[in-house]
């Protein structure tokens, strides 16, 4: 199925349905299949063809959402860019992609400027939000184009979104999900609209995360209302949910923590809040358990835990693992599984395996290995990065280290290759490592994840000197502020005579840990 | 009859159909009566 069809079917049926709100804009499932259709036949007329790439770099909007779907009605390719990303991942993502049409918004209109003699494929730049003198205009293209035009056919195969995550070597992945993985995910987890109202959704998850997508997806489908936030901001997000009455959000651990230290939290009414998810990074333990005391007793809290390359959730610990308020055994119960991540929805299966991929018993921790209907085709151009993780027969590594208890329940603790989580980003060590590395005083360095009670976690590195030379704490995290995406900084350096080693010399990032947690 | 939304599928080969339009029909293939395939819900935002 072609995912367009979410948009296209729904909309057709009941287009009278608000589904859509940004900011001053409410749009029905009529206005948004309208804008998307007469997009995707400018996008035609400028050349877009089934399979070719087009990029979007934009905070959230109904337009961004609208140029997914414009894509998917050609059956071409969406590639939605990290807006944190630093000038040279940028270069990287969307020369690899040979990205031909680039959404851009109008924060980012200098950034593409400057790359823009290094994005030899790119034959369109479209300005999102505002005129920009060298770019097209989005509602330009949304005015002249013809509302005429019909879902292309796809093959559940062809790839619908290239989603470049951190992976563990020092550039993005860019992980391959195809019209059939979101098929089946969106028509195996929602029934379809009915015209009947379905809730509504606060998006405030960036789009070019998979827990962003998925959401859009199912709730358009479902007809559940949507609203946009730009960006995270939990002021906005308190006023939102009570102005428009949410019944349904997800948020990252760092997300929930902001609006629980919110001075205004209690200020708000929440009460149409029925569902209130969580994931993208392990949670504190104090956080989800001061959030069930602060939201209202009708709130059911979700922990979702998925990953891009499984096109979103494969395991859920649902409300009733949530309460707190029931007899003395259920609670001492649920304040275990609080740390759980629950258990596999219906259409993944999972295994515990060992180093020799031998199934472990419940309670003994390994690998957390699975299978879905909805793992992604692969990684584009890293055919050796794709077959280390996915078995021939389907199943996947997700490089998460866990075990399962006797109920069954999913317990994660911690990533097999080191990839730091920090606010529900994805930081790959290698890649700060690479850049402290090129610092001229610097001899060797390692990076790693402590425990952090605001971001889940923060970047610490420890650093060892080149004889002779010297310099600051200060100065090597400016160095690397202005290289990477500020977010991949260190936060925190230690000065070492040296690294601890294997005998291989591989460095024992196991020794510096303990160092944090003594 | 088939309902509005609803996914129906094939126990012999495997063939999925969507109704996005209901009538007083039946559905059928392989010789067979197609049957109604449920979402299993999601009880999350997504």
């Amino acid at each position: 199925m072609n995912t367009a069809n979410f948009l296209s079917i729904p909309g057709s049926m009941f287009p009278e349905q608000e589904i859509l709100v940004f900011e001053g804009t409410r749009l029905t499932y009529g206005d948004v299949l309208e804008r998307v259709r007469r997009l995707a036949s400018s996008l035609r007329q400028l050349g877009v063809q089934p399979g070719d790439r087009v990029a979007a770099l934009q905070t959230n909007s109904h337009q961004y959402i609208e140029a997914y779907y414009a894509t998917a009605t050609l059956g071409a390719t969406f590639v939605p860019l990290n807006y944190r990303a630093k000038l040279p991942e940028l270069e990287y993502m969307v020369t690899a992609a040979s990205v031909k049409v680039l959404f851009v918004g109008a924060r980012y209109a200098d950034s593409v400027r400057q790359l823009r003699p290094k994005f030899p494929s790119v034959q369109h730049y479209i300005a999102m939000e505002s005129r920009q003198p060298d770019m097209l205009y989005y509602e330009d293209l949304v005015a002249s184009g013809s509302p005429d035009i019909e879902d292309a056919e796809v093959d559940e195969g062809d790839v619908s979104i290239l989603m470049y995550t951190s992976g563990t070597t020092s550039l993005p992945k860019g992980v391959m999900l195809t019209y059939g993985d979101f098929t089946n995910y969106v028509v195996g987890t929602v029934e379809m609209a009915d015209g009947t109202p379905r809730g509504v959704s606060l998006l405030c998850a960036p789009l070019y995360h998979i827990a962003g997508t998925a959401n859009i997806m199912t709730a358009l489908w479902a007809g559940r209302k949507i609203v946009v936030l730009r960006q995270f901001d939990p002021k906005e997000w308190l006023e939102t949910v009570q102005k428009e009455q949410v019944t349904h959000a997800f948020v990252v651990p760092t997300m929930m923590k902001q609006l629980i230290d919110h001075p205004d939290f209690s200020r708000y009414d929440l009460s149409s809040l029925q569902n209130l998810s969580y994931g993208g990074a392990p949670m504190p333990f104090p956080v989800i358990r001061k959030a069930i005391e602060m939201f209202p007793k009708t709130t059911g809290f979700v922990n979702a835990f998925g990953q891009t390359e499984t096109t979103s959730t494969l395991t859920v610990l649902g409300p009733e693992d949530h309460r707190l308020d029931g007899p003395p055994e259920e609670v001492e119960r649920n304040l275990k599984r609080l740390t759980s991540v629950g258990k596999p929805l219906p259409d993944v299966e999972v295994r515990v395996l060992d180093e020799e991929n031998r199934d472990l018993p419940p309670n003994e921790i390994g690998e957390i290995v699975i299978r879905t209907p909805r793992v992604m085709k692969g990684y584009a151009g890293q055919e050796s990065a794709t077959a280390a993780l996915l078995d021939p027969d389907g199943w996947l590594h997700t490089r998460d280290m866990g075990y399962v208890d006797e109920d069954g329940y999913i317990y994660l603790v911690g990533r097999k290759d080191d990839i730091i989580i920090r606010g529900g980003e994805n930081i790959a060590p290698a890649e700060i490592e690479a850049v402290l590395h090129a610092h001229p005083a610097v001899d060797e360095a390692a990076v790693i994840g402590v425990p952090d009670v605001d971001w889940g976690q923060k970047i610490a590195a420890f650093v060892a000197l080149r004889p002779g030379q010297s310099t600051t704490a200060e100065e090597l995290i400016e160095f690397c502020r202005q290289r990477l995406a500020s977010f991949k900084k260190p936060e925190l350096i230690r000065f070492v005579d040296a690294l601890p080693k294997n005998p291989l010399g591989k460095i024992l990032k196991k020794e510096l840990r303990a160092q944090f947690t003594e | 009859m088939p309902q509005l939304g609803k996914r129906y599928f094939c126990e012999e080969c495997g063939t999925e159909v969507l109704c996005n339009k209901p009538g007083s029909g039946e559905l059928h293939c392989c010789e067979k009566n197609m049957q109604l395939k449920e979402a299993k819900p999601l009880p999350s935002s997504d």
